[in-house]
């Protein structure tokens, strides 16, 4: 990290970003290098995915996010409440985006398999895994025939089985991380309702549907 | 049983039936992240039930928070680990 560039508050980011000629061209300008910065973390951190790309590749990435990272962040800076420093506001804007992008680079020639499959349970209990376990699996993969639909069941399998990253799927689909996590949110509700009608989960009180 | 049909592996069943209530979107996640992270550092028991549940459920918005989590404590010059256990620790708790 370059503690040399850390940010230093208190400073009036919202005053300084609204001001006119060279103030803001200032602000604009550090806030520019608090993207970069995030976004090279974010990219670095999660550098294990990108097998085979190289130093430019990861700068090219973090640079890509910041910049876009910047553009979102500007076109929401007016809902910014101060309930965090701006600083760890801004941030959060960087390191969705590199993630977002290292992900999508990792699996761009990368298949995703959207077909409706079965599931079975692993029947190979080991020594850590109980019969109750076992049981457990059966009934789910029992409860995603009878109680998912077709696309719910697609979707479950590719992010919870598969494991596809949201984002990817996202983007294959023309959908959103946040639509696709509400179908999950379905998909979890129905398997836990149904699960705790069959006697394999407690409780019902929170499988219902909200 | 289709000729695509998937082992289902013990975290995979894990992933399918953890519970996402309280209810929480990941919009609303991103909303609340910088001061979920603030409040983790200032105090790794902070509350936050809705929070705890999505990072549980939602590896790509618990990988950012646990991100940001480390650059902003670096920006402070305090020690990560003690929120990065907490966020960390939902997960294993459902």
């Amino acid at each position: 990290m370059d503690r040399a560039s850390a940010p230093t508050e208190p400073r009036d980011w919202l005053a300084d970003l609204t001001a006119s000629g060279r103030e803001q061209d200032r602000a604009l300008r550090d806030l520019h290098g608090l993207m970069i910065r995030a976004a090279r973390h974010q990219v670095w951190r999660m550098r294990p995915m990108l097998v085979g790309a190289g130093h430019d590749t990861c700068e090219e990435l973090a640079n890509q996010a910041a910049d876009d990272a910047l553009a979102s962040l500007l076109a929401k800076v007016h809902t910014f409440r101060g309930r965090s420093r701006f600083t760890t506001w801004a941030y959060k804007f960087a390191i969705l985006q590199a993630a977002t992008e290292v992900r999508r680079h990792a699996w761009r020639n990368r298949e995703v398999r959207l077909d409706d499959a079965g599931v079975w349970p692993d029947g190979r209990p080991g020594p850590e895994q109980l019969a109750e376990a076992v049981d457990l699996a059966t009934a789910v993969a029992r409860a995603m025939v009878v109680a998912l639909t077709g696309y719910q069941r697609r979707i479950a399998v590719a992010l919870l089985v598969d494991g596809v990253p949201v984002d990817v799927l996202a983007d294959r689909l023309g959908t959103t991380r946040g639509a696709l996590y509400k179908t999950l949110h379905e998909v979890r509700t129905r398997l836990r309702r149904h699960l705790a009608g069959t006697g394999h989960l407690p409780g019902a009180t929170e499988a219902g549907t909200r | 049983m289709t000729a695509n049909a998937r082992r289902l592996s013990p975290a995979a069943v894990h992933r399918l039936v953890t519970t996402t209530e309280p209810w929480l979107s990941c919009e609303d996640c991103f909303a609340l992240l910088d001061e979920y992270v603030e409040a983790r550092l200032a105090d790794p028991s902070a509350i936050a039930p809705a929070m705890d549940v999505h990072m549980a459920a939602c590896p790509a918005c618990a990988e950012e928070a646990a991100s940001l989590t480390i650059l902003v404590a670096g920006d402070d010059d305090i020690d990560p680990e003690p929120a990065l256990r907490r966020i960390a620790s939902n997960a294993s708790e459902r």
